[in-house]
């Protein structure tokens, strides 16, 4: 027991120590950077230490679920088709980018850069499961696995009984994630893509240029829905897991990525419910704010490139002003203090009719002016600008290198990495997501698995490799 | 015909991209042999045409054409004077085919190109360490110029 | 001929407000579901998810995140929504901290059309659909942390809570005393996590304009070269008029940093909990967590100097994997490998034969990644809208799902909601709100659970709803004290 008379420095208000007086002093911005140690991400713990994750995905939406458990710190164990691997392995932008090998009998083969970042961290092993003897080693890794996150059309895994209905009696502590397109219902057996998701959840019908101005639905250029919805599990996961610390019980997640790509439509679904009123595209611009919106300028930042992206595409800028005193001085600044005078409130200028005319007279103003012109006279004026940046301007961007959010990896396997991703999303003090390697070839970690984990001696690896069953 | 235009002078198969003629009317070039058509799509309908207009000067150029019958030889986006430049290229040139790397663009050695000597062990297993000294000797020795060189970087 | 009796007769903007009846059409029921399951040879595992998984059961199960109190913090944007709807609908009791005057969220309609706005019942003040659809179980207080007593207030609530999403400018908080610099010396085991837009620290941070206006979303989509990359490129269509670089329609950034704020936060409690005992400080942008998803893009300039730009519709990296027009809208389609690629062909071939000769028969699409290259894309989908043009999105649906390809119609987003699909799992349900009356919603995307499914349970908040509750059970500030607060414009 303590003595409540004795007055001790913990239970004091204020500092404790000098290092803890120079932190409360320090500028906000230096005390993150030193808080958030940006490039020491290594030394510190990580959060999930000590879970384990089977990952039976392919594509982006379900491995990405679980390369987000990888980053904080859990063992993950990607289980592939022998000699094939993951589909996504094959895909690459226009078929110009791989890295090699893919495995030893496809030298020839590579992996395509469509699969960055979406199993990292990982374990790589191949099973051929659907044969009788895969049973076995499937069932041990279960058996001391936390969870399981698959993407197999419904009933594949119950038909290779390997679904939860069985999994639960084996390990009441696990958790099984399915996550595709559809689940249960009319659909169920409906394949899905991110694409799909896009496109059959309504998010392309509010994205791009209305067809009244000439436009098409647009494809968000990533497989946006892939990964978004597969962080969506990734909140299921940690949240049930949360719960089985109290319980001792595991769970089955059944997550739908088109539902995911509806979620994130904002009013849209409210407004047809209660007025029938459907949401539409609106191009560059805000459909709530204004002016808060993309514009044309006349001139490239590097009229003189070879490259067309640089030379034809640096010449858009996101300008922003829908406060009162922020849109007079924008209209100010284009010499159109009119436009201020006839649309006074924001009410007025975020009607449709309204931003027509607002952006035709920036635009105007801008035809004869560069991007950093631009950005650079509105900035000066105090007004929010910016421009719409491309691939190598990232890559040159001293903000995301000083933030560790673009960085080189020397990966283990494939060598020099442009790394963009991992320890972008996200900075934690105390136990910071990271990155050790992208992806290994086809089944690298099967002797790791197959014998040191599940203590299958070397012959039957061997045999069990040449019968194709691993 | 409709969506492609397959020329009858000369054999080749002009292909009309959806998104860009869906809605379109005027003056399309044949790849191989120049011959200008007038067209007029609507919703991706041929309403008039393809009616040959030679002499006259085209609007816009396929974007690709190929020749089935004659062992698929073909013009690639961005032939001069026969395919539109592709301006979403990537780069000023464009490639369609795995383009073989040796270094990153900071010069650091990267595993890039094929084929690459086995190097796994029982059952595809491998370790997380390139050999590149024992593997690609000459990758390692070109990597040595180039730090001599001072082309190196950090970024 | 009897003149036809319309169901909705439109004869000005008035007649567009009203309710529609929601489903128009009923879901399919249990048992012609049941025969979709048998047609696969799924039928007791099928009965089992329905079971096991059913929406409708939600309620009578318990949440997984009982017992986690949430503050979120933030004005103007929808990144810690974002991230306290996710906690809010698996179970955690969330506080909305906002200023007496309202998070101007609450301000947003589209084209300032109030008469989609939403009446509070008592005060009538109008409610954007946006900030209703967002304001997901949680509660509504108001503070003025500019205060003194709004601050000290704000730090008691904050020493009882396990996580705390702030979205201001950078520094605001520290600068008034009640950032996590301070906070965790009240609370160690607190949670902080701060949400913007490009950062709170470095060269490019967030900034606020001259007239104190806040930097919101597509500045982030911007800054990581996302819209850049999306759009169509100006082969296709002219500059001006869709050709350009184009954003999300939405927030997109927001949504990705407020669900990466949630992971993070989750798996801070965790370790929290099962080692440390301790909290900590985290930090996520809508720019980076959006460059964290953006496939390969800045990895390929580190390659070979490639700098990626629109395709439109067309995925470069897979074939099929786009939407192109078809009779009646667009039609996705999508099938990579060798199995599915040949199917979808074999199914436009039989209206169409050409298909087959042009497409089929072609050396240089025999292999899978030589698809991807730009001339087999645009061989590929010329061919594939000939088919298209003559065949409406139903149609070809129907058409395709015979060859089990993945396809779907581009759908809006009254077709969404019609969607048999969407209306029997539901994704889109209807809710009687004690405030607005019957809303319909998007539902939570963990509601498929085994145990500790997600649950929406109410939409929406009058402001300050709860003040009355919460002060007085977590700062024993009563309804006289409440009442004095009210006229110093604390609360």
């Amino acid at each position: 027991m303590t003595d409540p008379r004795e007055v001790r420095l913990e239970d004091l208000p204020g500092p404790k120590s000098r290092e803890e007086l120079e932190d409360m002093k320090a500028p906000y911005e230096e005390y993150c950077r030193k808080l958030f140690d940006v490039g020491n991400e290594y030394v510190k713990p990580a959060a999930l230490d000590g879970i384990r994750w089977m990952s039976c995905t392919m594509y982006i939406f379900t491995p990405h679920s679980v390369s987000n458990l990888a980053e904080l710190g859990a063992e993950v164990i990607k289980i592939e088709m022998p000699r094939m691997g993951d589909p996504m392995r094959h895909t690459s932008p226009f078929n110009e980018c791989y890295y090699y090998p893919l495995h030893d009998t496809r030298p020839k083969t590579g992996t395509g850069i469509g699969v960055l970042n979406a199993n990292v961290n990982e374990y790589y092993i191949t099973m051929d499961y659907h044969r009788e003897e895969a049973k076995e080693p499937f069932y041990r890794l279960v058996k001391m696995s936390d969870g399981l996150t698959e993407c197999y059309r419904p009933g594949t895994f119950d038909r290779w009984k390997q679904s939860y209905r069985y999994l639960q009696e084996i390990n009441p502590r696990f958790i099984y994630v399915w996550g595709g397109g559809f689940g249960y219902g009319p659909k169920a057996f409906g394949g899905s893509y991110d694409i799909l998701g896009q496109s059959h959840a309504g998010l392309a019908s509010i994205t791009g240029f209305h067809e009244d101005f000439g436009g098409h639905p647009v494809k968000h250029t990533n497989w946006c829905i892939d990964w978004y919805s597969g962080t969506q599990i990734t909140v299921a996961v940690l949240a049930a897991l949360y719960w089985r610390r109290k319980t001792g019980l595991g769970t089955m997640i059944e997550f739908s990525q088109v539902q995911a790509a509806t979620r994130c439509t904002g009013y849209a679904v409210p407004l047809y419910g209660r007025f029938g009123v459907v949401r539409q595209r609106w191009g560059n611009w805000d459909t709530q704010l204004c002016v808060h919106g993309i514009i044309l300028c006349g001139k490239s930042d590097y009229p003189d490139e070879k490259n067309p992206q640089l030379r034809n595409e640096a010449r858009y800028v996101m300008v922003s002003a829908f406060n009162d005193p922020d849109f007079k001085e924008l209209c100010n600044i284009i010499k159109r203090p009119d436009l201020y005078e006839k649309y006074k409130t924001h009410k007025q200028r975020v009607e449709a009719e309204a931003q027509v005319e607002i952006y035709r007279e920036i635009e105007k103003w801008a035809a004869d002016k560069s991007r950093s012109e631009v950005v650079r006279i509105l900035t000066d004026a105090g007004i929010l600008a910016a421009p719409v940046k491309n691939d190598k301007e990232v890559y040159d961007s001293e903000h995301f290198r000083q933030r560790g959010s673009v960085r080189w990896l020397d990966d283990p396997m494939m060598g020099d990495v442009l790394c963009h991703s991992s320890f972008s999303c996200g900075l934690l003090s105390e136990t910071p997501r990271r990155k050790f390697w992208d992806f290994r070839p086809v089944g690298a970690d099967n002797i790791k698995v197959y014998h040191e984990l599940l203590g299958y001696p070397m012959s039957t690896i061997k045999k069990w490799y040449e019968e194709n069953l691993i | 015909m409709c969506d492609i235009i397959w020329c009858k002078k000369c054999n080749t198969v002009n292909y009309l991209d959806p998104y860009c003629f869906w809605n379109w009317e005027g003056k399309i070039n044949c790849a191989e042999c120049g011959e200008v058509y007038y067209i007029h799509m609507i919703q991706g309908h041929m309403y008039r045409g393809p009616e040959p207009r030679p002499g006259e000067k085209p609007d816009i150029m396929p974007l690709y054409a190929d020749k089935p019958l004659e062992g698929y030889k073909n013009y690639l986006p961005g032939t001069e004077g026969r395919t539109r430049p592709y301006n979403c290229t990537p780069r000023h040139i464009y490639l369609g085919h795995a383009d073989y790397r040796k270094f990153s663009i900071r010069n650091r050695p990267m595993r890039a190109w094929a084929p690459q000597p086995a190097a796994g062990g029982v059952a595809g297993a491998y370790g997380f360490y390139w050999d590149i000294k024992k593997l690609s000797p000459e990758v390692w020795e070109e990597y040595q110029e180039k730090i001599k060189k001072g082309e190196v970087r950090d970024w | 001929m009897a003149r036809e009796v319309k169901e909705v007769e439109i004869k000005s903007r008035a007649d567009t407000l009203k309710q529609r009846p929601w489903p128009a059409s009923p879901p399919p029921s249990r048992e012609e579901v049941a025969k979709v399951y048998a047609r696969r040879k799924a039928e007791e595992f099928g009965a089992w998810c329905e079971d096991n998984l059913w929406f409708h059961k939600r309620f009578d199960k318990p949440e997984a995140l009982q017992g986690v109190r949430v503050l979120e913090v933030g004005q103007w944007r929808l990144g810690n929504m974002f991230a306290g709807s996710l906690l809010a609908e698996l179970g955690a009791e969330v506080i909305k901290v906002e200023p007496p005057e309202g998070d101007p969220v609450r301000k947003y309609t589209p084209f300032g059309r109030e008469e989609y706005m939403l009446k509070d019942p008592e005060t009538g003040e109008p409610c954007g659909l946006e900030f209703i659809h967002e304001m997901r179980n949680k509660y509504s207080v108001t503070l003025n942390l500019e205060t003194p007593e709004g601050r000290k207030l704000y730090k008691g609530l904050a020493a009882r809570a396990d996580i705390i999403f702030e979205e201001y400018p950078p520094g605001y908080m520290d600068e008034l005393g009640i950032g996590y610099r301070q906070l965790s010396k009240i609370n160690p085991r607190l949670i902080y996590c701060w949400i913007g837009v490009l950062g709170q620290w470095g060269p490019e941070k967030d900034r606020v304009s001259k007239f104190g206006q806040w930097m919101l979303d597509p500045f982030a989509q911007a800054a990581c070269s996302f819209i850049h990359n999306t759009g169509y490129p100006d082969d296709f269509l002219p500059r001006g008029s869709g050709g350009d670089p184009t954003r999300s329609g939405v927030w997109l950034c927001d949504y990705v940093a407020g669900e990466q704020a949630a992971v993070n936060a989750l798996a801070a409690l965790y370790y929290r909990d099962e080692k440390s005992g301790r909290g900590q400080f985290i930090e996520v942008t809508g720019a980076e967590a959006m460059l964290d998803i953006l496939d390969f893009d800045i990895s390929w300039y580190g390659f070979n100097e490639s700098i990626k730009a629109r395709t439109g519709a067309w995925d470069p990296n897979l074939n099929q994997y786009a939407w192109n027009p078809c009779k009646d809208g667009y039609m996705m389609i999508g099938g990579q490998t060798d199995r599915l690629w040949y199917r979808i062909g074999m199914c436009i071939e039989r209206d169409l034969p050409q298909f087959g000769r042009l497409i089929h028969e072609d050396p240089l699409l025999k292999e899978m990644a030589a698809r991807n290259a730009l001339q087999a894309l645009t061989k590929t989908y010329t061919l594939t809208a000939m088919w298209l043009r003559e065949t409406n999105r139903v149609e070809a649906e129907e058409k395709l799902m015979e060859y089990e390809i993945a396809a779907g119609p581009l759908l809006y987003i009254d077709e969404t909601c019609e969607f048999p699909h969407f209306k029997y799992r539901p994704w889109i349900y209807s809710i009687e709100d004690e405030h607005y009356g019957t809303l319909l919603y998007a539902t939570a995307t963990t509601s498929f659970q085994q145990r500790t499914p997600a649950r929406v349970k109410w939409l929406g908040r009058p402001l300050g709803k709860d003040n009355g509750e919460i002060f007085i059970k977590y700062l024993g500030v009563g309804q006289r004290m409440q009442e004095v607060l009210k006229e110093k414009g604390v609360i």
